[in-house]
């Protein structure tokens, strides 16, 4: 950037205000914008529509991308959008290029896509702690597919409705990633809208729209976004060749989902599995196990394991199954009207028993 | 923001000067884009957002996790995949004393008990609660904790007076279903007050299953209400959940809860209060509140209400519609009393106000719809008007064996007024004395049918131009279909088949329609049936017209007689697609029957809809769909479809139902199924089984003419 060093050469009043602004201007690049416009026009260049594989019963063919780096590096949800060999990327201004698929990180289900080009935008990560609910947001995204032309994608304000963990699932299957996520309380469960860039105030890039999921206990659809720590991570995970086979913990989570444990290996046995969901009310308590030795007994009704709550026998047999073996189990009970703790000691091996 | 300026200094003063200016204003423009006004938006953004949090701290250690405890997902409701079921939800301690206010939806109707997780603790604490009290009107629910020793001393709330609200004003709806250590937050506006007839207000924040419960605070931190799934009440919408994350969220106000909150606290169901009325106007909103029936036994009855009355006050408020009066009497629990102001006719032809207060129950016994057994003439008129000079209603005949025949009521009388004598049994408070100036059938209908079984009654009748006095005591209305319904001499090979276009219906149906024949003892218009018969599959081409041909021919022999003989219009809806039926047919018959209004008169005190197996299931869904209009359900070969909804019996909403089958077919449920309609109120018959595959048309067709029977 230039300055004004030899404004003497030009009229005074001219040469301040030049300098004014050369002042102002620098100050602007340094500082955070300072209009929604402006947060907006910086964020949105970040942001692409991405245009896929699909059409067939009723999935959308599209959503969107965040460019990461100048590289041409986006990174998006794995969708079916993406079983393509043809993956079309659009830039805010118009710009279209052919991506390529880098790689997934199941765990979380997010891709790596690359784009051939020059002066790229990008968001930069940058290291921030979680926000707080009520944090105000923009989330961009090219939802329902309504940008058809070489605009931009479309913006919704809301705020950050809470930082929770994610329960959820898609149809019958539930989401591999159990971390936590930024609830919205804007809609963004549209289709088109996963991948799209979540953004504060100041267009700092704090997530990315996930997929259209319901809680798991609900149903409700969620509108959420991965905290961009973990889509950091995630887009980290792909580029070190990590990302196509699940981590460790990725391939528990995955693993535990499916699984079940049976509690009778700890000495209860639930009231039968008649409804959906039976709440689970102890039956009997095997003698000399370790749910007798806690203390256990007919009739307690269990609400909560290791303190994350259930209302089901089968919630209770999904947590147990989520646990490695060795670590405490926990059950809260309910006993003629009070809460009672049982501790019932390291969890047994994982039963291949469904 | 980046400037470079080539050439300037080689290319002289002049350039120099002539960019600089650009630069000004270059400047002035983006000053004004970046740093005025701009600059002051963000500051007011960034100050409001303060703001929430400031607000959300004030509450939120009085915002609460609910769980359910021992609830089965079946009391809860359908499938995950229709509606949000209940995982954890929210509540709000609205007396630091223990009390815990929350939603039906997280503690139904039979839970006794719920999970209170507090805040304040990593991981929240949880005690167990008592549900104590609840609010059927507003769907709220009153749980009762002890607070443990260890923890902290619960918080009491600021309450946001009813004056403090304004449209528009920022609003932040809490919950903590998702987390225990920080309550969800959504942010939006005041959208209205007294919504949901008046039980509510509305807001634009997000809303679900997740606050539910929760509290909706102004941006002072003070509660306005409890988010609540407050039923829409309009288009289907009756849960309540249907609008989850919508933008239409509603709220109890606070102000109105605390009001009732020590009946709750002393363990008391408070109910809708109800008045035991219907009203002769089928649209809320045009209509004047004019009282079509008054139930005996109901409030309004012991009041004093009685058909023909209009409400024109009501606690104190003018009434002009409908609408009106239910903003007046919603918001109120059975057991509270309410002024009203009736005018009624009065005997020298003018108008009286007669003021009248009425206490609000909480249920009334189902109704079952008292009759003479006389049948009308049929009459096109929609109020059931006579279309002769004379006042009165000319009688068709008689029901064998009712009251009417018993009295010695035969038919060509002509009913001209009805007088209650005196009742039997405890219900019959309306005393005696009360009197209709009989104008019309409708009238007549909604007068005995709101009178208890067994109340005697004088009839006043015309015969051979001579006035009688005739004497009956009020039956429950029959579910049998009776002999010897008089019969008309039209020519069964005059009927003719026909297709009944309307615009948008792919597949017209087929309507079997009597020859006109004006001398038909039962009168001239057409009483309807609407058969649903079983899907046939799809021909193709020729086929299909062949099938086309043979469907007439097969109308034809099947209906032409029977049409004929007892006056009935009988319409032969096809399903959209030829497999099965489904629920978008439904609009396919509403349009076939106005088709058919357009061609020929109508009685429409004689619709009903029958079917058989899967068409017997579409009949009762269609009825359902169509509403009180349809005065008669067959079912042969099936039960109640599983989607079948029965509400209790009500004036102006109640049908006959007759059970059959065919070819010894057992059907399972159909005790069950007729257990439940009469408990409902439904009188419930019970054909002889036909034979194989027989269509029984001379009955289904009789049966449509004594469904007039008043």
């Amino acid at each position: 950037m230039q300055t004004g060093k030899r404004s003497g050469s030009v009229s005074g009043i001219c040469c301040g205000l030049l300098l004014g602004w050369l002042v102002v201007g620098a100050a602007v690049s340094a500082a955070p914008p300072v209009s929604p416009e402006q947060t907006i026009a910086g964020s949105a260049r970040c942001v692409v529509k991405l245009y896929g594989a699909g059409g067939v019963r009723g999935l959308e063919a599209y959503q969107t991308g965040i460019l990461v780096s100048a590289a041409g590096h986006v990174v998006t949800v794995q969708s079916t959008v993406l079983d393509s060999d043809e993956i079309d990327c659009v830039l805010d201004d118009g710009r279209r290029y052919s991506a390529t698929l880098l790689g997934c990180d199941p765990l979380r289900e997010l891709a790596v896509l690359s784009i051939q080009g020059e002066d790229l935008p990008a968001f930069s990560w940058e290291q921030l702690p979680r926000v707080a609910p009520g944090t105000r947001v923009f989330a961009l995204s090219n939802l329902f597919g309504v940008a058809v032309g070489d605009e931009r994608v479309s913006v919704q304000h809301g705020v950050v409705s809470g930082v929770v963990p994610l329960d959820a699932r898609r149809g019958a299957h539930e989401a591999p990633y159990r971390g936590d996520v930024y609830i919205l309380d804007c809609t963004t469960n549209n289709p088109g809208s996963a991948g799209g860039a979540v953004v504060d105030w100041r267009g700092r890039l704090l997530g990315m729209l996930g997929k259209e999921l319901r809680a798991t206990t609900s149903g409700i659809w969620l509108n959420y976004a991965l905290p961009v720590d973990e889509v950091e991570q995630g887009y980290r995970s792909v580029l070190a060749g990590q990302g196509t086979s699940p981590t460790p913990t990725a391939e528990a989570a995955l693993d535990s989902v499916a699984m079940r444990f049976d509690p009778q290996l700890l000495g209860v046995v639930f009231v039968p599995d008649l409804l959906d969901r039976t709440p689970p009310f102890v039956e009997s308590v095997r003698s000399g196990s370790a749910a007798a030795a806690a203390g256990l007994r007919t009739d307690d009704l269990v609400v909560a394991v290791n303190g994350r709550s259930v209302s089901s026998r089968t919630g209770v047999q999904h947590i147990l199954a989520e646990l490695a073996t060795g670590d405490r189990v926990q059950f809260t009970v309910v006993r003629e009207g009070s809460i009672v703790e049982c501790g019932l000691g390291p969890r047994p091996a994982l039963s291949r028993k469904p | 923001m980046r400037i470079v300026l080539p050439g300037i200094w080689s290319r002289g003063r002049w350039i120099a000067e002539m960019c600089c200016v650009a630069c000004c204003l270059l400047f002035v423009a983006s000053a004004r884009q970046t740093v005025g006004q701009p600059a002051a938006e963000w500051s007011v953004a960034a100050a409001e957002e303060q703001a929430f949090r400031t607000a959300v701290d004030r509450v939120a250690a009085a915002v609460v996790r609910i769980e359910a405890a021992g609830v089965s997902e079946a009391s809860i409701g359908g499938p995950a995949e229709a509606a949000p079921a209940a995982g954890p939800s929210s509540g709000l301690i609205v007396d630091p004393a223990g009390w815990v206010v929350t939603t039906s939806f997280a503690v139904p109707k039979d839970a006794k008990q719920a999970i209170v997780v507090l805040p304040g603790t990593p991981g929240g604490t949880r005690v167990v609660a008592r549900a104590v009290g609840r609010d059927l009107a507003r769907g709220l629910v009153l749980l009762q904790i002890e607070v443990p020793a260890a923890a902290a001393p619960l918080p009491s709330l600021a309450v946001a007076p009813r004056e403090s609200w304004g449209v528009g004003q920022w609003t932040i709806a809490l919950g903590r279903a998702w987390n225990s250590s920080a309550p969800s937050v959504a942010v939006g506006i005041l959208s209205a007050m007294n919504r949901a007839w008046g039980k509510a207000v509305q807001t634009d924040a997000s809303v679900s299953p997740a606050n539910y419960g929760g509290p909706l605070i102004d941006i002072q931190g003070r509660v306005i209400g409890i988010l609540a799934p407050v039923p829409a009440d309009t288009a289907g919408m009756t849960m309540g959940t249907e609008l989850y994350d919508s933008g239409i969220g509603f709220a109890v106000p606070l102000v109105d809860l605390l009001r009732v909150l020590p009946r709750l606290q002393q363990g008391e169901t408070l109910s809708p209060g109800i008045l035991g009325i219907g009203y002769s106007a089928r649209d809320p909103f045009t209509s004047k509140a004019t009282v079509a029936t008054c139930r005996a036994g109901s409030p309004a009855a012991r009041a004093g209400l009685r058909a023909g009355d209009t409400i024109v006050e009501a606690g104190g408020r003018s009434i002009a519609r409908v609408a009106e009066l239910r903003h007046v009497l919603a918001p109120l629990y059975a057991g509270d009393s309410v002024e009203l102001v009736v005018e009624r006719g009065s005997a020298d032809g003018g108008k009286v106000r007669v003021p009248l207060r009425v206490e609000l129950v909480a249920a009334l016994a189902p109704w079952r719809r008292s009759v003479l057994g006389i049948v009308p003439t049929r009459t096109a008129n929609k109020k059931g008007e006579n279309a002769g000079e004379t006042p009165g209603v000319p009688v068709a005949w008689v029901w064998p064996a009712g009251p009417a025949a018993q009295a010695g009521l035969v038919a060509g009388d002509s009913v001209e007024a009805v007088a209650t004598v005196a009742a039997a049994g405890e219900a019959g408070s309306s005393g005696g004395g009360e009197r209709l100036e009989v104008s019309n059938a409708g009238a007549l209908a909604g007068f005995v049918g709101g009178l208890a079984a067994g109340t005697v009654v004088q009839v006043t009748v015309r015969r051979d131009g001579l006035p009688l006095e005739l004497e009956m005591a009020t039956v429950v209305a029959p579910a049998t279909v009776p002999e010897l319904v008089p019969v008309s001499e039209a020519d069964p090979a005059q009927a003719v088949v026909e297709k009944l276009p309307a615009p948008e219906i792919a597949h017209p149906p087929l309507a079997v329609l009597p020859a006109a024949a004006p001398e038909s003892p039962l009168g001239t218009p057409l009483g309807v049936l609407v058969y649903f018969g079983s899907p046939q599959g799809a021909a193709t081409g020729a086929a299909r017209a062949a099938a086309e041909t043979e469907a007439v021919r097969a109308a034809s022999a099947q209906w032409a007689a029977a049409a004929s003989r007892y006056g009935v219009a009988v319409i032969l809806p096809e399903p959209s697609d030829p497999q099965r039926w489904g629920r978008e047919d439904i609009a396919g018959v509403a349009r076939a029957l106005d088709s058919l209004r357009q061609r020929r008169p109508i009685d429409l005190s004689r619709v009903a809809f029958a079917g058989s197996g899967a068409g017997a299931a579409m009949a009762w869904l269609a009825a359902e769909a169509l509403g009180p209009g349809v005065r008669g359900v067959a079912l042969f070969n099936a039960g109640l479809p599983r989607q079948a909804t029965v509400e209790a019996a009500e004036p102006g909403r109640s049908r006959v139902v007759l059970f059959g089958t065919s070819g010894g077919q057992p059907v399972p449920r159909l005790e069950l199924d007729s257990r439940r309609l009469e408990e409902a109120g439904y009188p419930v018959g019970m054909l002889p089984p036909a034979a194989l595959e027989q269509v029984p048309a001379e009955t289904l067709c009789s049966w449509v003419e004594s469904l007039g029977v008043l």
